[in-house]
């Protein structure tokens, strides 16, 4: 019997650092799928697509039919043209799961992203 | 089963459920702070058993040390860890010794039963806890599965060197 | 070498199975509504499938189960003139239904209060409080006994009674989503969570959780964004009907859509939502606005009786839950910090 390093050994050596590699990267990627996003979306097209973070602060104008305002991680139609004003009366969105409707635009804004304490809200 | 194989397998698991109680001593997860690292010292045995006598016995050897450790110092849990981490283990290094003095040598089959023993640990953990979060230890694990991996391996190839030396056979 | 390479396969399959299994979201409109499934299954290809399979199914009830759709059944049946008419198995399916409901709940929920939803024209740009001899005369037309079931098919309406299914619609699709889903391949859709308006289904396990269960906000009638409450349900739909959904305010007063059939006028009960967990999607539904209109103390009396899990949102901020409750789903009580109360 041989102690002495084959080439064999390397393979095993990089096999598992490869994998462990491989694995890190999985996770990583899982932890990034994990953020919370907010996704526009008219006329079944998605029109935008944020990451929202502590410091974000944005308006999005759609033809001024909706103004959607998007503030550190919550968002929140602001105004819109429509007569029943659902969307604006939904509030402010905080976790994913939640949805912003405005029919008669056909315009949703949602939150999407890690998975919080509910998985929708019934009203 | 001739005595003298019987006796060794004994002496085996014996040594092994020590090397198990012994790395005890030396709680590795102090100084590399990942939960669940350990020395692995039990491989030794089980790649001794491997080399020397036959796949079969390694398993007995191996089945029987993961009953002993538990009933000594662990828990339900233990028992259930080191049992997939001991068989995967002993799979991984069984099949890769049939390429061993060729392909590689005793310190890959070793590294190689390592990482296999911390995959096996960690799937148990997995369906134990019902959870995948467990699953972020295993890059470290891996990693660390190398060096030590190649300590256990290295004592392996002394033991077994000599062994060669004094022409011991079963 | 290959059983070196089987061997890292094997490692690399038993890794990957504490992968999270993929999922697929169809949104979409219908029903005057916003609808939303999303699908979790082994891969994204049978979710994605399984996904807009639900949405053709439920696309495809819209004609069937609308009644201001010209080439559907319910105009066809509104506008007979009281004659015999043949309605397709959906629609006959779900007016048996409605029926069905209307007699469980003594009249609370009726499928024919459609001439008095027109006449109040809530959710539209008109809407309005009618003349008293107005209401009168639509609510002469209510009235689910106005509804004869011939079998086979066939159904008459008489005394110039209008069916608007607009009160179990959803249902009826959240069901028939639920057997959409049923029907896929063994792991195409292992969990999936249908949001139909204000019906909600949750089938099969949420990888997302331990326990694969489904955690479902029961929405702050003030702030539909926000939660006064959670049920954790598997298997289950979750229905919520309340007055701030649709409404419009004349002379500062508010106007909701939900009718109470003894009056003609919105059900003035001192709730504000009414929430059923249940296993049939169609029956929530119809119980939602029965509950709601029968108010906190016949409704709670009700499902006692029928062994209905209801919660109730009172305009006290007072939460009161059935007994029927605590069995169907796991109950958390969140509004303290909102100003509710746990009436329990």
């Amino acid at each position: 019997m041989r102690s002495r390093l084959k080439w064999g050994d390397f393979v095993i050596i990089a096999a598992v650092l490869a994998l462990a590699t491989a694995l890190t990267a999985w996770l990583a990627w899982g932890a990034s799928d994990g953020q919370l996003y907010t996704e526009v979306w008219q006329d079944d097209v998605l029109v935008e697509r944020v990451l929202l973070t502590d410091d974000t602060n944005r308006t999005i104008d759609l033809d001024g039919h909706n103004v959607i305002v998007l503030a550190g991680r919550t968002a929140r139609v602001a105004s819109a043209d429509c007569h029943d004003q659902v969307c604006v009366r939904t509030g402010t969105l905080t976790h994913a799961g939640q949805v912003a409707v405005c029919l008669p635009n056909r315009v949703i804004l949602k939150l999407v992203g890690e998975t919080g304490e509910i998985d929708a809200i019934v009203s | 089963m001739q005595p003298k194989k019987l006796t060794l397998c004994g002496m085996l698991t014996a040594l092994a459920v020590v090397l198990s109680l012994v790395e005890r001593l030396f709680p590795l997860d102090a100084i590399v702070p990942v939960p669940g690292v350990k020395l692995g010292l039990a491989n030794v045995v089980t790649l001794f058993a491997l080399t020397r006598l036959s796949a079969r016995d390694a398993l007995v050897i191996v089945l029987c040390r993961v009953a002993l450790s538990s009933l000594l110092m662990g828990s339900v849990t233990a028992f259930l860890f080191s049992l997939f981490g001991g068989l995967l283990a002993l799979a991984v290094m069984g099949l890769l010794l049939r390429a061993e003095g060729k392909f590689c040598s005793v310190l890959g089959v070793s590294v190689a039963g390592a990482a296999a023993h911390n995959i096996g640990q960690i799937i148990a953990a997995v369906i134990w806890m019902q959870t995948g979060a467990v699953v972020a230890y295993l890059p470290w694990l891996l990693v660390m599965s190398v060096p030590l991996g190649l300590v256990t391996g290295l004592t392996a190839a002394v033991v077994l060197a000599h062994l060669q030396k004094i022409d011991f056979r079963v | 070498m290959k059983r070196i390479f089987a061997t890292f396969l094997l490692l690399l399959t038993l890794t990957a199975c504490a992968a999270k299994p993929a999922s697929y979201t169809a949104d979409f409109f219908a029903m005057d509504t916003f609808m939303s499934v999303t699908v979790c299954g082994e891969s994204e290809d049978t979710a994605r499938e399984a996904a807009f399979a639900c949405e053709q199914t439920v696309n495809a009830l819209e004609p069937a189960l609308s009644r201001t759709r010209e080439d559907g059944d319910l105009y066809r049946l509104n506008h007979a003139d009281g004659t015999v008419c043949t309605v397709s198995d959906e629609t006959y399916a779900a007016i048996e239904a409605a029926v069905q409901y209307a007699e469980l709940t003594g009249g609370a929920f009726d499928p024919t209060m459609a001439t008095l939803t027109d006449l109040w024209s809530i959710n539209t740009e008109n809407a309005h409080v009618p003349a008293q001899a107005e209401i009168e005369a639509a609510l002469a037309k209510v009235g689910y006994e106005n509804i004869v079931l011939l079998g086979d098919n066939q159904v008459q309406l008489k005394n110039g009674a209008q069916i608007d299914l607009g009160g179990i619609g959803k249902g009826f699709a959240t069901d028939a989503a639920a057997d959409v889903l049923a029907a896929q391949d063994e792991g195409a859709a292992t969990g999936a969570l249908v949001q139909l308006g204000g019906n909600i289904g949750a089938f099969g396990a949420n990888p997302a959780r331990e326990g694969g269960g489904w955690t479902i906000g029961v929405g702050d009638p003030d702030d539909t964004a926000d939660y006064v409450a959670t049920v954790e349900v598997q298997d289950k739909s979750v229905v919520t009907s309340g007055d701030y959904e649709r409404y419009f305010e004349q002379d500062g007063k508010r106007y909701h859509h939900i009718f109470d059939p003894a009056t003609g006028y919105p059900a003035d009960t001192g709730l504000r939502s009414v929430t059923v967990v249940d296993e049939s999607s169609t029956r929530a539904d119809a119980l939602t606005t029965a509950l709601f209109v029968m108010g906190l103390e016949d409704g709670m009396a009700f499902c006692a009786q029928n062994g209905i899990a209801a919660i109730f949102v009172t305009s006290e901020k007072q939460v009161y839950t059935t007994d029927a409750v605590a069995s169907a789903c796991i109950y958390t009580f969140l509004g303290a910090d909102k100003g509710y109360n746990d009436a329990q």
